[in-house]
């Protein structure tokens, strides 16, 4: 039932621009894949030339081994959840989520069964003789959820589908989203460019930089082994610090300081971007000198921002002492929590 | 594919359609003009080449037509603009005095053109007991002949235009006015804008889409302006409000001499279309 | 105080727009030799003579009204029938050569009536249908067809293109995506294009003269007959003209949101004989 997604040499042209140069990806069946990247990577492209609302300059669109690149969205077994919804607003909610059924020839009886299973999923069997005028934010979205699952597609695509909730509705939603996908173990791809959502949500997640996927994996693998600068630098809240240096066999040559990092005698000489998480930033006896610029207080930890020469160093501190704000500090970096990216390709070495 | 065989299924219908009732008589229309086509005189029809178009150029009675058409068109689409565009600014902040202009608005708009013509003619105009006879008399200010006299006969038929189309322009500026962001305003204020400075650098150039697109419109429904003129005056005194329309009419179906009419009319197509792909051409540049 | 002075404006205003149909309801409630009264009367003695005559009389425009319903009511009908699909074609679909055909839809709105009428009246003795419906109503659709498709193509226009791409993925079908999906939410958008169309059939004039004959005659032209070089009978005129007008400012006035509405609708997006 549920559908294995093969895209191979994926090209996408708008004009001189050119959205997706060459895109290659596998999902297996039932997974709940993200396509995460900020705006204009090519995600929100890639997901509409999977349901067949754009056709590909080149390359294929495999759904269970069969090539579908050419085909209608209709003629797919793909259903979809707008950004906007798209719900049609002169049709009731059970109408709307009726729709896709009537349209297939399904018989009357069917379609009751059909509209009340999906609306009971989502929970929204109380506003069935509504309109989607008449319901929350909230509520569209699970509506839309609902149109869309009532089918029983083999694969399903969801286009930031929470970027219009507030805040608190969003992380509610994320879990039930995940929950329902378990639960009728569709394949789902899912494009944001929250990567709190993608790496929450996820099974494995796929990085859209430029029109190209620069990582692929888990949000585990993603996170704690980012590929590429830009990846670290997307990552995290707050993410990756990256700082220009000089490995010199174990020494590192960072804002004008030296220190001695046996961890990157490895590395020998090279210049470098080197990417420490926020979390991993201690501030302690030895290290680059550097200035409290500013400290934030959010329950348990002190996001501290620090000016190390010329670069700005964020850190997340967990108890201890309230950092004071232009105190002189140490900067300490554990070599071993380092992250090393060659300087002129941005890859991780 | 598929959807291109669709769009083409949905609009070649309306498409042969329009080819049918539009372009194809412009063509039959501009060989019509080659021709001399007079029914008082039947035998005399023939091809006349471009005989009709070289006598345009010593018909006095051509030029003086194209003269009243540009003060005509001219006239009241300068006057409508700027009545609609003053109205418009006077009640944007008053809501009832919207409300009131709107219902006003519609009839004026509604009305047929002949219909407006008529009752301008009968009813204000008339000498004797026409409404403004009366009122300028009661003023002291005398009788005049609105539609006897050539030069206030051309004054009446503008009016009669003005008064027909300016609620258009009201309501598409109002429109536009009330769609302006109220910030922008308050963010002159503050900068110390006076009114009129906010209007000449805020709104005006805000706005100038819309009044470009008002000029664009009246100015071709001036120019194809028939039936008001035709009930109130008939073209007349003599040809003191005969606009190229008029003449087009006048020499085809009065006179029958129906090739010469049809080359004036050619040129006033002409006019038309050269006005109209110049404003829209200043419209798309900027 | 200023609030006072512009109401004042705006109330001036609405008499100076009113005020020649109110003067001619008026009038044709006037006796002949009331007309022409000096000073013009507003107090007078009102009589129904002349409406009896315009609808009981010998120049009766009752044939006239019906005259002017068949041909706006056809023209209204055949427009919405082509253009609807046209401009829904023009709004959404892969068309070729869009653009162009856009301009060239536009073009035609802005030809003068003049220059058609003539090719139109020599076309027509041709084939024999001057004076009669079919002959008017195909004329009437060279302004009437442009411009409902343009109009229609702004109100297309308005609805999100996802409506049709969450239809297609539900199987719908260009088609039944048109049908069950996007007409729904033009519903809107096809009124205003009725009215405006209607109206714009109903008073129209310089086609009627020309083309029509003594068969099909409607209002606008039938008011003539209450003027001749002898005379003219004003208050028989007023009570024609009130008459024939009647339909057009009933709709005007129960339409009229929609009508100020299509207005600035369809002036924002380029276009309209209105």
């Amino acid at each position: 039932m549920s559908a294995a997604v093969s895209l191979a040499g994926i090209v996408k042209r708008h004009g001189s621009v050119t959205a997706l140069a060459g895109i290659d990806l596998d999902v297996a069946p039932g997974e709940f894949f993200s396509l995460l990247g900020p705006s204009g990577s090519g995600k929100t492209t890639m997901l509409r030339i999977l349901a067949g609302l754009e056709r590909a300059d080149a390359g294929t669109v495999r759904m269970n081994g069969r090539d579908i690149t050419a085909l209608d969205p209709g003629e797919r077994d793909v259903a979809m959840v707008f950004q906007s919804y798209a719900l049609y607003p002169h049709m009731t909610v059970r109408d709307n989520i009726a729709f896709p059924l009537k349209m297939t020839g399904e018989t009357p009886a069917a379609i009751e069964r059909g509209v009340n299973e999906a609306a009971s999923r989502v929970r929204i069997e109380h506003l069935l003789d509504r309109k989607p005028g008449q319901l929350s934010g909230g509520q569209q979205q699970r509506c839309a959820l609902a149109r869309a699952i009532v089918r029983k597609p083999a694969l399903f695509l969801l286009d930031e589908p929470l970027s219009n909730l507030d805040a608190k509705l969003r992380i509610e939603t994320r879990v039930e989203l995940k929950r329902l996908q378990r639960a009728l173990n569709v394949t789902a791809v899912y494009v944001t460019h929250d990567q709190e959502e993608a790496l929450s949500l996820s099974d494995r997640l796929a990085v859209f930089m430029d029109g190209r996927i620069v990582q692929v994996g888990t949000p585990e693998e993603v996170f704690s082994r980012p590929a590429t600068v830009e990846v670290a630098g997307f990552l995290g809240n707050p993410p990756m610090n990256l700082l220009p240096a000089r490995l010199d066999d174990g020494y590192a040559m960072i804002e004008g300081v030296s220190l001695h990092l046996p961890a990157l005698a490895v590395f020998g000489k090279r210049e470098v971007m080197l990417g420490v998480r926020p979390s991993a930033v201690r501030l302690g006896a030895h290290g680059l000198p550097g200035t409290v610029t500013m400290c934030e207080a959010l329950g348990e930890d002190f996001f501290v921002d620090l000016s190390v020469g010329e670069r700005l160093v964020r850190a997340k501190l967990n108890g201890g002492e309230r950092p004071a704000e232009r105190s002189q500090v140490q900067v300490a970096l554990d070599g071993r929590a380092l992250h090393v990216f060659d300087r002129q390709s941005g890859a991780r070495l | 594919m598929r959807e291109r065989r669709f769009a083409l299924a949905l609009f070649l219908p309306a498409f042969v359609l329009l080819v049918a009732t539009t372009t194809l008589p412009l063509i039959y229309l501009l060989w019509s003009s080659s021709q001399r086509i007079d029914l008082t005189m039947p035998w005399m029809s023939g091809t006349a080449g471009l005989e009709n178009y070289a006598k345009l150029g010593g018909d006095t009675r051509f030029w003086q037509s194209l003269k009243l058409t540009l003060i005509y068109t001219g006239t009241t689409v300068v006057l409508q603009v700027l009545i609609g565009l003053g109205l418009a600014l006077l009640v944007l902040q008053v809501r009832a005095g919207q409300a009131i202009l709107r219902i006003g608005a519609i009839l004026p708009i509604v009305l047929a053109p002949v219909v407006a013509g008529l009752f301008w003619r009968s009813l204000v105009l008339a000498p004797d007991f026409g409404i403004l006879d009366f009122v300028t008399r009661a003023l002291g200010l005398g009788s005049y002949n609105w539609l006897g006299d050539p030069q206030l006969a051309l004054v009446s038929v503008i009016a009669i235009h003005t008064w027909q189309w300016t609620p258009f322009a009201f309501l598409v500026l109002l429109a536009s006015l009330a769609a302006l962001p109220p910030d922008l305003y308050e963010a002159a204020r503050l900068d110390r804008a006076g009114p009129w400075q906010r209007f000449r650098h805020i709104t005006l150039p805000l706005i100038r889409p819309a009044i470009v697109i008002v000029v664009i419109l009246r100015m071709v429904t001036a120019l194809s302006a028939f039936a008001a003129i035709f009930a109130a005056t008939g073209g007349g005194p003599g040809s003191a409000t005969e606009i190229l329309n008029l003449y087009a009419y006048r020499l085809s179906f009065t006179e029958l001499n129906i090739g010469y009419g049809a080359a004036v009319a050619a040129v006033l197509l002409l006019i038309t279309l050269s006005v109209a792909f110049f404003l829209f051409a200043l419209r798309r540049a900027r | 105080m200023r609030t006072a002075v512009l109401l004042a404006i705006a109330i001036v205003m609405l008499v100076v727009w009113i005020f020649p149909v109110a003067w001619g309801l008026l009038t044709s409630f006037k006796t002949e030799r009331d007309v022409l009264a000096y000073p013009p009367e507003v107090i007078f003695e009102p009589t129904l003579v002349n409406y009896h005559d315009v609808f009981f009389g010998g120049a009766s425009i009752v044939p006239n009204l019906i005259s002017s319903l068949i041909i706006s009511g056809l023209t209204t009908a055949l427009t919405m029938l082509f253009a609807i699909p046209a401009a829904y074609a023009l709004a959404r679909l892969d068309l070729p050569w869009k653009r162009a055909t856009g301009f060239w839809v536009l073009a035609t709105q802005m030809l003068p009536p003049v220059g058609l009428v003539i090719p139109y009246f020599l076309l027509l003795r041709k084939v024999g249908w001057t004076d009669t419906y079919q002959g008017l109503v195909l004329v009437y659709l060279t302004f009437a067809l442009p411009f409902a498709i343009w109009l229609l193509v702004s109100y297309f226009e308005e609805i999100p293109r996802e409506m049709e791409e969450a239809a297609l993925l539900d199987r719908a079908g260009r088609l039944r995506a048109l049908w069950h999906v996007i007409l729904p939410q033009a519903k809107g958008g096809i009124a205003v294009t009725v009215i405006f169309v209607f109206l714009n059939s109903w008073n129209e004039f310089l086609f009627a003269v020309v083309l029509g004959g003594n068969t099909v005659r409607p209002v606008t032209v039938a008011m003539f007959n209450f003027i001749s070089l002898e005379q003219t009978q004003w208050g028989r005129l007023a009570a024609a003209a009130m008459v024939g007008m009647a339909p057009v400012i009933a709709l005007g006035l129960l339409a009229q949101q929609h009508i100020v509405k299509g207005l600035t609708v369809g002036a924002v997006k380029g276009g309209g004989r209105r």
